[in-house]
């Protein structure tokens, strides 16, 4: 068995007396895309704010073999854990590239001296490539607020990428995107998957979850209630009554 | 039949650019309509637009056979509109339960049918908006509109967030909605089987030019003209389609 | 013993009052959203015109119930006049707008009430009983606990309505998201109105009542807004009962640490008490409670709504700025001398204005503290030359690092207090360096003013007495006002620059979203103390300057109500704008536009009342016509122009059109 990049165990949550999350191991190994599906409220953006460390939470997230419980939440992400919102964020006051950049530049004490003396950094590669990745280049100058919402969801994505994360989450990319560009979406994320890059993908459009994901974790209050192929997944009777429903029956295109 | 809502020469954008031009739309009474578009195609302009939290650069909205193109978006919601904004609309500091109760004076909200279309909220009555999962504010949202009892009901991203057993639940909700109160529903989805799945009729909207209607039941077998508004395709292609499409119908109905 | 109980019953009125004011700032947060720095004055004006229908000064004298009943009903009518003036036409600006704006109120309330009164306080007669009862051996006025009483109930019936009326939900509703309500079909107009005139209604009560239990004073009263905003800060802002309890315990505090200070073991200097005791408590009472309180992320569910005016690009700066930096030389040497002084003045605000730029604009926190920072940085340039002999360079460096220092300390400590909240920590701290330092005769200047040795470099004297007269044969010398000059170009060209660089976007992108900047790697807690640091070095380097300029340092140039009058011009003209601090330098106190305003414009009594005066009314004229800022609307609309002309030729934005998709 290969070493997974992320590994995450026996990760609880508690928001006061509420269990969101209870003991879940989720592993994701290289190249790898981990699909995370389960009713609504879950537990699975909770899951992620635990992995990036927006939550306080009990159990061990270990990254490359790191153990990432001592980091704060940017300390992560630097780490190598990007992650994207459900609800998309972007900083309003930068355009697009500028709202990339943000991510792609890591600055350390030196560089940041430096530019306080007035020196000019270089342009990270990261941006352009990160949005020829996802086709948005003719974005690059655009503001967020003038953006549609489906185009927001993909600069989130890029900016996430841009700081070349171990492994990428997703929380939802695909919400607000139509049947084809989720499938074209689908198709981008395969890419960058067969280039070596892990993610973690949250969606409720589950034709693109089964055609993008290796590995499918279905959660249900908190708990794993299934794990494995997405062919097996979709035909466990415990994750049609919780979550799928007939839809099971017309998911096209899944990955085997 | 009344309609519900009509819109005549529709014009909406933003400070000075016009996103949608010469919108014409109407829903009856009990009638779920779709407005269907490619990603930026003014959707959501448009229902801001009849809701009135974007001003309009032209054109009229009637609502139940009464002009409100110059009326005030507070009273437009007190007349009966009830819009889910992409957003979804809710406070983040109110409760489940506060969310259910807050109405203007006289103003009644039937929380229980809100919690009956959707179980999981009565769970969570007192837990705050702010804290909730995406589905649960997005069930929040449509319970809340629900339970407004409204005249017209816009709905922007009905599926956005929602797991697809709900999914699977809520759509004949909607339906049934609309056939029992008379309510008109105009519903934007980006999953265009399934809006088209329960709605009566479709309109295209290219983009920002004002659009077709069509029979639900027939873009769902001619996902040609679909296709063709989706790809950005110019006008000239979608009205041709169009003709087309439409002298299929009236020869089949002439047959 | 029965001292210790003799104060805390004293300290039980100026309590009452503070803990009105603090539920005054909660009932404005509720009712839109904001901080009412003038909750205050609010008061104050309540206590005026009641003080009027009695004693008759306009009109025949009232009896005490339609007295009463009047002042309530101008207070509601007040309300209205403010709600249409201050409040409606800035409901969609940004929190920040209608803060400012709040402040605007406040400099006009307290000049017109100065202008027509006087600066004395005055007394009314009494309302409540004057009898005093006997507690435990101490004789007390009972109007003390009537008072108290009164306030406490109040307190008690405001949380009542809004937790359980209709009425609270929708105010709750309204204020947290315009749009959202006007959507379930409220109307947040008539909200708001309501809730002022709920404010203003319970504010004129208990105006009434402390105007004629511990008198009215239009110079004092509105500033227990800063002990009041702590106490609605530990309220979070909306528990009425806790801000109301709060308040009263730091108004019975500050009796008794009255009385500590009459104490053998109070720490003394040259036999007094130390000064400011009670404002540096005070301060490390909100640094604790936020302790205890605040996460240093925002958490799930915190609205973060758009609390500041949007960061226009920067463009062509040098065209701009060269023939402003071209004019000023030349004003400094060809002006007479109380010019020459004024447009060294205006750089050197310019400098204290650009740190404004950097941690309220770039940053978007709320800091008030910079300008007693300045004062901090100029003081110590005058105790190092005059105590300890260390002068140019050395000094100044001294001095500049120590405010940096200190504005670092207060900064970290108010990590977890953001956006304009951060304003009361900062005023917190303002306060406290003021009394503590600024106050101290042997530290700060005390009443008198503080010598500043000139600066002087190999035996050159770069001072304003330097042997280089202006034109006109007289001081200040221009050799100054050149290096001054030219240190404001630097600094101007280092903010602008922070801007576009990498730093400045991590500045706002922390602006925008605290969580969405640490999930993409920004360390947020080091982007807001770097803020803080260069905000402090700029606002030491000010006050070195300042030093220099008047060679002399008194502490009454550094006070509350000129840094709130400095943020909110700053504001007024374009926060996010190198360019408006330049603007709001040149009409700071003492520089070139209150010059002209003093020389020609004003009549000569009373002019700094005047001046408060217009900039008072200057500001919700300001704010009415550009809610984000002078310079800052001016240079949006530019932009959407562009962008107009840009979409009607092809669009940058241009929709995504995706080739050969799946059907
Ligand atoms: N601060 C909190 N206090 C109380 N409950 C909370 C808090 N934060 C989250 N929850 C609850 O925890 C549960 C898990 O939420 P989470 O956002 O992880 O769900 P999810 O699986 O992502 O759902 P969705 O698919 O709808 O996005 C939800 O029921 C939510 O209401
Ligand atoms: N606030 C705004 N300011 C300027 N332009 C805007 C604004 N909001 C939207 N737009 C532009 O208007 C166009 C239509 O946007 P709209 O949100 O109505 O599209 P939509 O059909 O709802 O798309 P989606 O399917 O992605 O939700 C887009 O091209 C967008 O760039
Ligand atoms: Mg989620
Ligand atoms: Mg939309």
């Amino acid at each position: 068995m290969i070493q997974p990049v992320l590994d995450a165990r026996g990760i609880s949550v508690h928001y006061g007396g509420v269990t969101a999350l209870d003991e879940v191991d989720i592993a994701v190994g290289p190249g790898q895309v981990v699909g995370l599906i389960g009713p609504n409220g879950a537990g699975k953006t909770t899951f992620i704010d635990a992995l990036t460390g927006f939550v306080r939470h009990e159990g061990t997230v270990r990254l490359d073999g790191v153990d990432l419980k001592r980091k704060r939440p940017h300390a992560r992400v630097q780490a190598g854990l990007g992650r994207t919102w459900q609800a998309v964020d972007l900083f309003d006051d930068l355009s697009v590239a500028e709202n990339i950049a943000v991510a792609a530049h890591r600055p350390t004490l030196v560089s940041t001296l430096r530019e306080l003396l007035g020196a000019t950094l270089p342009q990270s590669a990261a941006v352009a490539s990160s949005l020829e990745a996802l086709d948005i280049a003719h974005l690059a100058e655009a503001r967020p607020r003038e953006l549609a919402e489906g185009q927001r969801k993909l600069v989130g994505i890029a900016r996430s990428l841009a700081a070349a994360p171990k492994v990428l989450c997703l929380d939802e990319p695909a919400a607000g995107l139509d049947t084809d560009e989720s499938a074209v979406l689908g198709q981008q994320l395969r890419r960058l998957a067969d280039d070596g890059q892990s993610m973690l993908l949250i969606d409720h459009d589950i034709s693109f979850v089964f055609g993008t994901c290796d590995h499918v974790v279905v959660l249900e209050f908190g708990k794993v209630i299934a794990a494995g192929l997405p062919g097996d997944v979709k035909n466990d009777p415990r994750v049609i009554a919780a979550y799928l429903g007939t839809a099971a029956a017309s998911i096209s295109g899944e990955r085997s | 039949m009344t309609q519900a809502l009509e819109l005549r020469g529709l014009s909406a954008g933003y400070h000075g650019s016009t996103v949608v031009r010469d919108l014409d739309l109407r829903v009856g009474r009990g009638e779920v309509v779709t407005l269907l578009g490619p990603n930026g195609a003014g959707k959501t302009t448009t229902l801001c637009a009849i809701s009135g939290v974007i001003k309009t650069h032209g054109g009229s909205v009637t609502l139940g056979g009464e002009d409100i193109s110059s009326v005030s978006p507070t009273r437009r919601a007190r007349r009966g509109i009830a819009h889910v904004p992409e957003d979804r609309g809710l406070f983040f500091g109110l409760t489940v339960a506060e969310h259910l109760k807050l109405g203007r004076r006289g103003e009644h909200l039937d929380a229980e049918l809100a919690y009956k279309y959707f179980p999981a909220l009565a769970a969570i009555t007192n837990r705050r908006a702010g804290v909730m999962s995406g589905g649960e504010q997005q069930m929040l949202a449509l319970g809340r509109a629900l339970a407004r009892q409204p005249g017209l009901l816009l709905l922007d991203e009905l599926s956005l967030g929602l797991a697809p057993v709900i999914v699977e639940r809520l759509l004949p909700v909607i339906r049934q909605f609309a056939d029992e109160t008379g309510c008109g529903v105009l519903l934007v989805e980006q999953h265009v089987q399934l809006a088209l799945g329960i709605a009566d009729r479709a309109y295209l909207m290219g983009h920002g030019e004002g659009s077709t209607s069509y029979d639900a039941s027939e873009l769902l077998n001619d996902t040609r003209l679909i296709e063709a508004s989706y790809l950005g395709g110019d006008d000239l292609d979608l009205e041709s389609l169009a003709t087309d499409h439409n002298q299929k119908i009236y020869e089949r109905e002439t047959q | 013993m029965q001292n210790i109980l003799l104060f805390s019953i004293l300290g039980l009125a100026s309590g009452a009052i503070i803990a009105t004011i603090a539920i005054g700032v909660v009932l404005s947060w509720r009712g839109s959203g904001t901080i009412n720095i003038a909750a205050g004055a609010v008061v104050m004006v309540a206590g005026y015109i009641f003080w009027c229908l009695r004693t008759g000064y306009f009109a025949p004298a009232l009896m005490m119930v339609p007295a009463v009943l009047l002042t309530l009903v101008l207070m509601a009518l007040l309300a209205v006049v403010v709600e249409v003036v201050a409040v409606k036409p800035l409901r969609t600006a940004s929190p920040l707008a209608r803060l400012v704006a709040s402040i605007g109120v406040l400099l006009l309330f307290q000049a017109a009430v100065q202008l027509v009164f006087g600066t004395a306080p005055v007394d009314s007669p009494a309302v409540l009983s004057a009898e005093v009862v006997e507690v435990v051996g101490v004789t007390v006025p009972i109007a003390h606990f009537i008072l108290a009483g009164v306030v406490v109930v109040l307190a008690l019936a405001l949380s009542m309505l809004y937790r359980f009326t209709r009425f609270g939900l929708a105010t709750r509703a309204a204020s947290e998201n315009e749009r959202s309500a006007i959507l379930a079909g409220l109307s947040p107009d008539s909200l708001s109105l309501a809730n002022s005139v709920i404010a203003y209604v319970v504010a004129g009560l208990v105006g009434v009542l402390a105007a004629s239990v511990v008198g009215v004073s239009a110079s004092t009263l509105p500033l227990l807004i800063v002990p009041a905003l702590a106490a609605a800060l530990l309220a979070n802002f909306t528990s009425f009962g806790i801000a109301c309890a709060a308040g009263l315990a730091i108004g019975i505090g500050e009796s008794l640490l009255f009385y500590a200070s009459t104490q053998s073991w109070f720490p003394t200097q040259d036999g007094f008490a130390l000064p400011g005791m009670q404002q540096v408590a005070e301060f490390f009472l909100i640094v604790i409670a936020l302790w205890w309180r605040g996460s240093s992320l925002p958490q799930r569910g915190e609205t973060a709504g758009r609390s500041l005016p949007p960061v226009p690009r920067q463009e062509r700066l040098v065209r701009r700025a060269a023939p402003v930096v071209l004019a000023c030389a030349v004003a400094l040497v060809v002006l007479p001398s109380d010019f020459r002084q004024a447009v060294t003045t205006g750089l050197v605000a310019t400098v204290l204005c650009l740190s404004f730029v950097v941690i309220m604009g770039y940053v978007g926190q709320l800091s008030v503290v910079q300008l007693a920072l300045a004062g901090l940085g100029a003081f110590t340039v005058s105790r190092l030359g005059t105590e300890f002999g260390i002068g140019f360079p050395l000094g100044p460096i001294i001095a500049i690092a120590l405010a940096t220092v200190l504005g670092v300390a207060i900064g970290a400590a108010a990590l977890r207090v953001r956006g304009i909240t951060l304003v009361v920590v900062t005023l917190a701290a303002a306060i406290a360096i003021e009394q503590f330092v600024f106050a101290n005769a042997r530290w700060g200047g005390g009443q008198t003013g503080a010598p500043v040795e000139s600066p002087t470099l190999f035996g050159v004297n770069l001072g304003a007495d330097a042997s280089f007269p202006g034109l006109n044969g007289t001081l200040p010398s221009p050799l100054f006002g050149l290096l001054a000059l030219v240190g404001t170009v630097v600094l101007y060209a280092f903010v602008a620059n922070l801007r576009r660089g990498d730093l400045g976007r991590r500045m706002l992108a922390v602006r925008s979203n605290e969580r969405a900047a640490a999930a993409v790697g920004v360390n947020v807690r080091a982007v807001k103390i770097v803020a803080f640091g260069i905000a402090s070095a700029l606002a030491g380097t000010a006050g070195v300057m300042y030093a220099y300029n008047y060679s002399t340092v008194s502490a009454g140039s550094y006070g509350i109500a000129i840094a709130l009058t400095l943020v909110a011009s700053v504001y007024v003209l374009g926060v996010t704008l190198v360019q408006g601090a330049v603007l709001a330098g040149f009409g700071a106190i003492g520089a070139v536009v209150p010059l002209i305003l003093q020389k020609w414009v004003l009549p000569q009594d009373q002019i700094s009342i005047w001046v408060q005066l217009i900039i008072g009314v200057g500001l919700l004229v300001q704010l009415k016509l550009f809610p984000d800022g002078l310079l800052v609307g001016m240079e949006l609309k530019k932009e959407r122009r562009a962008e107009h002309k840009a979409q009607s030729e092809p669009s940058v934005v241009s929709p995504r059109v995706e080739e050969g998709v799946p059907a």
